[in-house]
C-alpha cells in the first residue's frame, strides 16, 4: 500500500493534462432561468424511502418556491458527526449545503470552509431560535449555521417504577429501582462533576485560557459520591449497551441516552416509556444538579460554492418550521425551532419536551476549543478507574487532582 | 527390567500427550472462541448489542435477511458487490505485477535491478496511510474521485503499487534452479514463455499465496475506502458499511446484522482459500530433480 502514493504518482503526471479538461462547471442561462447545481449532504436516514425521503421532499419543496432557478439536486451521503472533517478536509469537493454537528464547527473554521451568516440572514435566524441554541453555533460573534436541533443526552425510566415526584432525583431513583448510567463515557460523567461547580473554559465555555477546574474539594466530593455509587447494588454501569438490553430484560427501569436510542426504548417500554430532563443528586445532603454536555446539529454552507445565495436560502428552507416539523413527523427528529415548540401536539410529546428542557435547564454547553480534546479521555480514565476499583475513598483527592491536571496539560495523556 | 522402562516410557509419553493435548485444547478454544462468538450472534433474535447470556436465547435467520433487504439505510447487497468488484479486478491485477516483477527481479539482470530493490525496501518501510491525503487528491485532480471512477480509483489504489511487495515470490523463485531456465532457452522458448510455461508451473504455492493476499487486501481495506468515498453513499464497500453499523445511531439495530455481515464477507475469502490449498500441496513436488 505505501507504495501507492509513487505509482499513482506516475499515473497521475502521465494523466494529469487530461483530467483538467473535465472539471469545469457549469452555470449557464437556461431560457431566462439560472442552471443551479446544489450538492446536499444529510444522513441516509434523511433520504431513505422507508423514512419519508425528508430531504428530496424538502429539496424539490425549495425548487418549486423558487421558479427562478433551475435547480439540480445531488445528494450525498454523510452523517452530521463527520462532515465536520470531511467538509474541512476537502472544501472544494464537499457538498454546497450540508449537516453537521456542533462540534466538528472548528476544523471546518480553522479550514475557512464554512460560511457566515450575517445581515437579514442572521436576523431571521436569530427570529426563531434561543439564544442559547445559537450561542452553540456563534464563535467569536459570527454566526454558522441554521440549528435544526439540539443533540444531548436526557434519561428514560419506566412510568410503571418511578413516579413524578421520584424522578426529580437519581438517590430517591436509585432506592426504588435499578438506574444505569454510562459511567465511563466522559461524554455524561462530568454531569456530576459540573453539578458540584467544576468549570470548563471560563462561564460560556469559550475562554480557553481560563482553563478547566475538575479539582478542588468540590471535585473530590463528587469522586467520592461516585465511588460509593458505583458500588450500590441499584445502580449498574451502562457499558457498551447493557443498559438497552437491561431495559428490554427488565433488570433497569432507568437509563441516559438521546434521542437515537428513543425507538429501542419505546420498544422495551411501551406506554409506560417516559423521558425527562436530568434529575439531581444528593451530594452530602445537598442536592446538586447534574448537567449535560449540550451541542445541537445544524445545517451549513460551504464557502467554495459556487452558487452562494441559492446555497444560504436552501440552508435556511431546511431549517425553517416546516422542515422541521416534517422532519419531527418522519424522523421524529427534535425541532428547535421556537414557533414549532409553541404547537400543542409538539409541547404533549414527552420526548421533545425531555430534550429540550434538558437543553434549557440541566446543561451547559459544550466547550467548543481545541483545549477540550484534553477533556475526553481523563475523565474517562476517571469513570474506569472507579468501575475496577483503583480509585478509592483514600486515593480520590489524588487521583482527582491528577484528572484536573491531565485535562488542564497539552501533552497526550 | 525392559519390560519396566518399556512401560514406564509409554507412562511418561502417555503423561506427556495429555498435557500438550490439554494445553493445545485450551489454545483452540481461546482461538476459535471469538469465531463461534461472532457466528452465534449473528444468528442471534434478540436485538441490541449486549447480551447477558453467552448464548442466544433464540435463534433467527433475520440477520441475515434484512441485510439483504433492508436496504434502504446500509444497502448491504451494494456494498458487497462493489467490494467483490474491486477486489477481483485488484487481485488479478496486483498478482500479475507482482508475479512479473519478482520473476524479472530473479532472472533477469539489468542496471536498475539493484537500485529498484533498495528504492522498494525503503518506500516499504513507511506506514501506507501516511500517503493517504495525498493519493486523494491526487484522484481528485484525475476526476476519479466521483460516482463510478470510484471503483476505478480503488482499484488503482490497491493495485498500483503491488510489484513493490516482490520480496516473498522473488525469494521462490529464486530457488528454482537456473539449469531449468537455459534448457528452454536452449530449447527455443522465449521468456514469457519460460514465465508462463514453467516458472509459474513450478511456483504454485507463491501463485496462491499471492492470489490470497492481493484478494485479501482491497477485499478488507477501510481507510483508502474511507477517504476515497466520502459521501458516495453508493460507492461504499462492506468494509465502511460494517463500520456504519457500529455508529451509536445504528449499533442497537444493526449489531446482529453487523455480524451477519463478518461472516458474509469470510464466506469469499474461505472459499478462495479452500479452492486454491490444493495446489500447496503440489508446488514442487517431483517436477524438479537436482
Amino acid at each position: 500500500m505505501k507504495k501507492r502514493a509513487v505509482s499513482l504518482l506516475l499515473a497521475a503526471s502521465l494523466t494529469c493534462g487530461l483530467a483538467v479538461t473535465g472539471l469545469t462547471g457549469c452555470g449557464e442561462n437556461n431560457g431566462g432561468k439560472e442552471s443551479v447545481r446544489l450538492m446536499v449532504w444529510s444522513p441516509s436516514e434523511d433520504q431513505s424511502k422507508d423514512s419519508g425521503e425528508w430531504l428530496q421532499t424538502r429539496c424539490e419543496a425549495f425548487a418549486d418556491a423558487h421558479p427562478e432557478w433551475d435547480i439540480t439536486f445531488v445528494y450525498g451521503v454523510m452523517d452530521e458527526a463527520s462532515a465536520g472533517e470531511q467538509v474541512a478536509q476537502d472544501p472544494d469537493a464537499s457538498a454546497d449545503v450540508f449537516m453537521y454537528a456542533n462540534n466538528s464547527l472548528e476544523p471546518m473554521r480553522n479550514a475557512d470552509a464554512i460560511v457566515r451568516f450575517g445581515g437579514k440572514y442572521r436576523e431571521q435566524i436569530e427570529k426563531t431560535n434561543t439564544p442559547e441554541v445559537l450561542d452553540t453555533l456563534i464563535m467569536d460573534d459570527n454566526l454558522y449555521g441554521i440549528p435544526f436541533t439540539t443533540n444531548l443526552w436526557f434519561m428514560y425510566y419506566d412510568k410503571s417504577v418511578f413516579s413524578e415526584d421520584d424522578i426529580k432525583n437519581l438517590d430517591t431513583m436509585l432506592e426504588k429501582g435499578v438506574v444505569s448510567f454510562p459511567f465511563v463515557n466522559s461524554w455524561y460523567l462530568p454531569a456530576f462533576y459540573i453539578g458540584n461547580g467544576c468549570t470548563l473554559f471560563g462561564e460560556d465555555g469559550k475562554d480557553e485560557a481560563a482553563g478547566v477546574d475538575f479539582g478542588g474539594e468540590n471535585a473530590v466530593e463528587v469522586t467520592d459520591y461516585l465511588i460509593d455509587l458505583a458500588k450500590n447494588p441499584n445502580f449498574k454501569i451502562d457499558d457498551l449497551g447493557s443498559g438497552i438490553a437491561g431495559m428490554r430484560d427488565g433488570s433497569i427501569n432507568a437509563m441516559f441516552s438521546g434521542s437515537w436510542d428513543a425507538n429501542a426504548v419505546k420498544e422495551a417500554l411501551g406506554d409506560n416509556m417516559g423521558a425527562a430532563a436530568l434529575p439531581t443528586y444528593t451530594l452530602n445532603g445537598e442536592e446538586k444538579q447534574m448537567y449535560a454536555y449540550a451541542g445541537t446539529k445544524a445545517i451549513g454552507v460551504n464557502t467554495h460554492s459556487k452558487y452562494m445565495v441559492q446555497a444560504i436560502e436552501l440552508a435556511i428552507w431546511l431549517g425553517n418550521a416546516d422542515s422541521q416539523r416534517l422532519h419531527y413527523e418522519l424522523r421524529q427528529v427534535v425541532p428547535c425551532n421556537t414557533e414549532l415548540l409553541e404547537e400543542a401536539d409538539i409541547q404533549q410529546d414527552d420526548l421533545v419536551m425531555a430534550q429540550n428542557n434538558t437543553f434549557s435547564y440541566t446543561s451547559i454547553i459544550q466547550p467548543l476549543v481545541n483545549q477540550m480534546n484534553n477533556c475526553w479521555t481523563p475523565v474517562e480514565n476517571m469513570g474506569k478507574g472507579i468501575r475496577n476499583g483503583s480509585v478509592t475513598h483514600e486515593n480520590a483527592q489524588q487521583q482527582t487532582e491528577q484528572m484536573n491536571e491531565a485535562m488542564n496539560s497539552d501533552g497526550i495523556s | 527390567m525392559a519390560g519396566q522402562k518399556m512401560h514406564s516410557a509409554k507412562k511418561r509419553r502417555f503423561i506427556n500427550n495429555t498435557i500438550v493435548h490439554a494445553v493445545l485444547a485450551v489454545l483452540a478454544v481461546v482461538w476459535v472462541f471469538p469465531i463461534v462468538w461472532v457466528i452465534l450472534t449473528s444468528f442471534r433474535a434478540e436485538k441490541g448489542s449486549y447480551v447477558s447470556t453467552f448464548l442466544p436465547q433464540s435463534y433467527t435467520l433475520d440477520n441475515y435477511i434484512k441485510l439483504f433487504t433492508d436496504t434502504s439505510i446500509l444497502n448491504f447487497p451494494q456494498m458487497f458487490m462493489n467490494t467483490l468488484f474491486i477486489a477481483i479486478c485488484s487481485c488479478i491485477l496486483s498478482t500479475f505485477y507482482v508475479l512479473a516483477a519478482s520473476y524479472c527481479l530473479s532472472r533477469l539482470r539489468f542496471k536498475l535491478r539493484k537500485p529498484y530493490m533498495n528504492m522498494a525496501m525503503i518506500l516499504g518501510l513507511f506506514p501506507a496511510f501516511m500517503s493517504m491525503i495525498a493519493v486523494y487528491f491526487i484522484l481528485k485532480a484525475l476526476g476519479l474521485t466521483e460516482g463510478n471512477l470510484i471503483k476505478l480509483a480503488l482499484i488503482m489504489v490497491y493495485s498500483g503499487g503491488a510489484a513493490l511487495s516482490f520480496q516473498i515470490a522473488k525469494g521462490f523463485f529464486d530457488t528454482i534452479p537456473l539449469a531449468v531456465d537455459e534448457a528452454a532457452l536452449i530449447d527455443g522458448c522465449t521468456r514469457w514463455q519460460i514465465f508462463t510455461k514453467i516458472t509459474l508451473p513450478l511456483s504454485k504455492p507463491i501463485v496462491v499465496y499471492t492470489v490470497l493476499t492481493s484478494f485479501m487486501g482491497p477485499w478488507l481495506d477501510f481507510i483508502f475506502a474511507k477517504v476515497i468515498c466520502r459521501a458516495n453513499s453508493d460507492q461504499y464497500t462492506i468494509a465502511i458499511g460494517l463500520w456504519r453499523m457500529l455508529e451509536k445511531e445504528y449499533i442497537d439495530s444493526w449489531y446482529t446484522c453487523f455480524a451477519a455481515g463478518a461472516v458474509l464477507i469470510s464466506i469469499p475469502i474461505a472459499a478462495l482459500f479452500l479452492y486454491m490449498q490444493r495446489y500447496y500441496v503440489d508446488g514442487l513436488s517431483g517436477a524438479v530433480k537436482g
